[in-house]
């Protein structure tokens, strides 16, 4: 068996003294960089760049992508604890699991999360282990068209995420998604929406946005009234899931491994997709729909398993063809070419040993990340009996540095304290929002691909349905649509509501 | 449950977002639209301002003549006051002052937010905040921040 | 934050303090090394091998910030408007130095009166690729069957060197074909290996993995003679005479730096291009090294700006 004697390879190379050094510190360090609020992997990784210079190129590789997945994992953390998503996957995490936390589930939250993500990327990485050939070249299928079919999906799946009014829910994607349309033009380079600022020219920051929107309107949300009572539950009653939640979880983490494993591989945005999706599929499948958004442990354990997965898998096209998929892909091939290696699809045979190493050492990694974060868990929960007029001055010193720390721009810093005013206004009038941070992320794709598929059928609007995966994706999309919005679910839908309302 | 007969949160909600679709649609009307075959920069953001202010005026519509169930509540003025100033006195300083006293002030800044912070412990606390991130992001991760700006007579 | 309060604060800190160290052996701290694009990139690449290099020559760490933005207008900008010390210095390139002057409206800064030249270190091959199921080998066919059949070109982006490389070659080879921009290099490349754009002008380095294993088919370099690692790959100008673009990185500091400190800082560039190890990277990176003084450097900028100017005249035009 070849794949035998390729793993045997890579698990040689990746379990080296050396390189399992590399992956426990990239882990660690990931880790702490993503429990930090407001500092993501793009900042880590691109800070450590000049260090992975000196090392060899395999440990290089390992300890950036340690660092990669470590992030996930912290993120979660923190969107979990504080409702502060540092990445958009961690976003989907925050709506339940910031829930669970108040409730004084904070622990199996975080054990469900990491349980899951494990779960995910072992899968995954024997995915990118069998499939990576083959699975890149149903990626390159994936043209402008598909892509604005693909986020169309993403779009409709949005209203999922919605535990009140789906009107507002929908209102809040439009806002997200014109918010995403701030900065420069890509096909006249014209600025649009950027009062003059040339600091915009390239958007408004992600962190800024979701730093602002989810975590300040949150504290400012637990300062209106800390005279009449305590921020966050203190009576936190386990740890660890119990047998009957672990039961629970085993669906939804199977199923957002498989949506996870399938978006990663996307490059330009279906990664993104990943959570989101995963979240809307178990908002339908549950039987209790109406706990989703207050604390449902399947709105964790599914989108953290999809995020994780996608995580893995976005690894795919990266190795096979050095297309990155996001900006920290777009690091590792600068790391890549650093080394003098040339991304591309010569990589797999002709550096078997890295390529076979980089991806035994996702699994190492996962390992580790489990190992390390399943004991750290009763560590996090203690945080929460920190104060929290303690707590929160310690948050915003670090989203400061964090969102600074991305670009060196002073603006950004400025649309964080925008944006965490319009967030808390935003909320005040009960608007959520995970649809307008979805619709933010989504909104620059929509149009540019949009725009690049007309251009591309030389006007032709049947393009997107004369394309198979395309007009497959719309009738998905479609199919969607007619669930949420067919009568007789809609009159179930606006009882559950008004029962939880009332 | 409220006496009013009206949903006055979700009015001001439909009206906050139809107020934002003016916005960006008066914004994009500066824009070049082009046709549908060859979309201008203005073209899609003209689209969804329509539809956000459609969708504003529904929500508008539909909050009248029903009541509303959920109180708005008390508002965060003091959190306002003090956690938004926050992040724009780091930004506005760390260049000038360097990250050391931006940081040391910008804690000290968000610590006012609460009722319950007393002078001492929050400058406690923005000393160990200070020393922490400086040890951490300075020296530990070696972001390319100076401690001590050019606008200190050292 | 005014620049004015900023440059008195500034004075009066360096009349306090500073003054008395003034003649102390230049650099005495570490030096900031803006690279005005986001990590990872070409430029990214070629700025941390040199920074890191020439951090060891001048015994002084140089630190990388990466200040990415409106197409590298904002790091050029910070470093335009940093104190002229010698201690923050800029990675320039055909962007910021003669793309973005001249495409501009607003001009965040002056390319030539806000900096002071210190070496122009590498250039950078542009390559005209296709997928290879388009039925051309050479540019003669390219331009034959544009002439015949709409065809489109994807690049990293709008005014971008590699979108005026485009231009460029559609002025000069007499043909019309549709400009499709993206966000960078990754997904532009992404889109011509699955066929959904069939052209494609990208940096070397970053297409020469798929020009290699044979997933793209390069037709020619835009460099005048052939590139070192490429030697089969024939230019443009043979077909198109006169055809030339590159990308180029060059150092710069802020206009009124010392010259002790660039001729420093220019000896140090020097010292780091000729480093076998640095030789390798290079080569391995398709770049062609340079290594000049502050005075080439200069009269480059002004033959870059000269040779564009009618170029990004001309594709405004075109592109309304």
């Amino acid at each position: 068996m070849d794949l035998l004697s390729n793993l045997a390879l890579g698990f040689g190379v990746a379990s080296s003294l050396a390189n399992l050094a590399f992956c426990l510190i990239g882990v660690l360090l990931g880790t702490l960089i993503g429990v930090l609020p407001g500092i993501g992997a793009t900042a880590t990784i691109a800070m450590l760049l000049p260090i992975t210079f000196q090392l060899e190129p395999v440990s290089s590789l390992i300890m950036l992508a340690g660092i990669y997945y470590g992030a996930q994992y912290g993120g979660s953390t923190t969107a979990i604890l504080i409702n502060m998503p540092g990445e958009s996957s961690s976003a989907v995490t925050a709506i339940d699991g910031y829930q669970m936390a108040r409730q004084g589930r904070a622990g199996t939250a975080l054990a469900t999360a990491a349980i899951g993500s494990f779960f995910a990327g072992t899968v995954a990485t024997f995915l990118v282990a069998i499939f990576a050939p083959p699975l890149t070249a149903i990626a390159l299928k994936f043209g402008a068209a598909e892509y604005f079919s693909l986020m169309v999906m993403g779009l409709v799946m949005s209203v999922a995420l919605a535990h009140g009014s789906v009107l507002k829910a929908l209102a809040m994607v439009v806002l997200g998604l014109l918010l995403g349309m701030v900065g420069t033009d890509v096909y006249t380079g014209a600025p649009r929406f950027t009062m003059g600022i040339t600091q915009f020219a390239d958007g408004l920051n992600f962190v800024a946005v979701a730093v602002g929107v989810f975590g300040i309107a949150e504290i400012l949300r637990n300062l209106e009234d800390e005279h009449d009572r305590e921020v966050m539950t203190k009576n936190i009653s386990r740890l660890f899931p119990t047998r009957d939640e672990f039961r629970q979880m085993i669906a939804p983490v199977l199923r957002g491994t498989g949506i996870g494993s399938v978006l990663g591989i996307l490059p330009g945005g279906g990664a993104i997709l990943a959570s989101f999706a995963s979240y809307t599929v178990e908002k339908k499948l549950s039987k209790h729909p109406e706990e989703f958004g207050k604390g449902a442990l399947a709105g964790v354990a599914g989108p953290e398993s999809a995020n994780n997965a996608g995580a893995q898998t976005s690894f795919i096209p990266l190795l096979t063809l050095g297309i990155p998929a996001n900006p920290v892909m777009a690091l590792m091939i600068g790391a890549m070419i650093i080394q003098g290696i040339v991304p591309g699809p010569n990589v797999v045979s002709e550096q078997p040993a890295l390529f076979w190493g980089i991806v035994a050492s996702m699994w190492i990694g996962n390992l580790m990340l489990v190992v390390l974060n399943l004991p750290l868990i009763g560590l996090w929960v203690k945080l929460l009996t920190v104060p929290y007029y303690i707590l929160f001055p310690i948050i915003m010193a670090m989203c400061s540095i964090g969102v600074y720390s991305v670009n060196s721009n002073t603006y950004d810093l400025f649309a964080v304290a925008g944006f965490g005013l319009l967030g808390y206004v935003l909320s005040k009038l009960r608007c959520e929002p995970a649809p307008l941070l979805l619709g933010f992320v989504l909104g620059p794709l929509l149009e540019e691909n949009l725009r690049r598929a007309m251009i591309l059928s030389r006007g032709d609007p049947t393009t997107f349905v004369t394309r198979p995966i395309s007009a497959t994706l719309l009738v998905l999309s479609l199919a969607i649509l007619v669930l949420v919005f067919l009568p007789q679910i809609r009159k179930r839908r606006d009882e559950v509501f008004t029962e939880s309302d009332g | 449950m409220s006496t009013k007969p009206n949903d006055t949160t979700d009015i001001a909600a439909g009206l906050l977002f139809m107020a934002f679709a003016a916005f960006f649609g008066l914004q994009a009307t500066g824009l070049e639209m082009g046709t549908s075959l060859r979309m201008g920069p203005g073209y899609f953001p003209a689209v969804l301002s329509a539809v956000l202010f459609l969708l504003g005026a529904v929500i508008l519509f539909k909050a009248l003549g029903r009541p509303d169930d959920e109180p708005f509540g008390r508002i965060a003025w003091r959190g306002i006051l003090f956690i938004l100033p926050a992040p724009i006195f780091f930004g506005l300083t760390v260049r000038g002052l360097g990250f050391v006293p931006a940081l040391f002030i910008t804690t000290l800044i968000a610590s006012q937010a609460s009722v319950r912070m007393r002078p001492l412990s929050a400058l406690v606390l923005a000393i160990v905040v200070t020393i922490m991130s400086t040890l951490i992001f300075s020296y530990g991760l070696g972001l390319p921040f100076r401690r001590f700006g050019p606008w200190l007579p050292l | 934050m005014t620049s004015i309060t900023r440059r008195i604060l500034l004075g009066s800190a360096l009349a306090l303090g500073l003054a008395g160290t003034a003649a102390a052996e230049y650099p005495e701290r570490q030096i900031t090394l803006v690279i005005p694009f986001a990590a990872g990139g070409s430029t990214d690449v070629v700025g941390r091998i040199v920074a890191e290099r020439m951090g060891r020559e001048l015994g002084q760490q140089i630190v990388v910030q990466n200040v990415g933005g409106a197409g590298g207008s904002l790091g050029a900008q910070q470093v335009a408007q940093a104190d002229a010390d010698g201690y923050t210095i800029l990675m320039g390139t055909v962007a910021t130095h003669a793309l973005n002057p001249l495409i501009l409206t607003q001009k965040p800064y002056d390319p030539v009166a806000d900096f002071a030249p210190v070496s122009l270190l590498v250039l950078v091959p542009n390559v005209l690729a296709v997928n290879p199921e388009l039925p051309v080998n050479t540019v003669q066919e390219l331009i034959d069957l544009a002439k015949e059949q709409p065809l489109a070109y994807a690049s990293s982006g709008n005014g971008t060197p590699l979108h005026l490389s485009g231009e460029l070659f559609k002025s000069m080879a007499g043909v019309d074909i549709t400009h499709i921009p993206y966000k960078g290099s990754g997904p532009a490349l992404t889109d011509v290996l699955g066929n959904q754009v069939p052209i494609i002008f990208d940096n070397l380095p970053s297409a020469s993995g798929h020009i290699a294993s044979g997933k793209l088919r390069a037709l020619g370099v835009t460099t005048a003679e052939r590139a070192a690692s490429f030697p089969d790959i024939p230019t443009i100008a043979e077909t198109l005479p006169g055809y030339e673009t590159y990308t180029w990185n060059a150092l710069f500091a802020p206009a009124g730096t010392p010259p002790e400190a660039i001729e420093t800082l220019a000896a140090a560039a020097k010292a780091t291009m000729a480093d076998p190890a640095v030789v390798e990277r290079m080569a391995e990176f398709s770049a062609t090294i340079v290594a000049s003084g502050p005075d080439e450097l200069a009269a480059h900028v002004q033959a870059e700006m000269a040779k564009w100017e009618p170029v990004v005249k001309d594709a405004n035009v075109s592109l309304d």
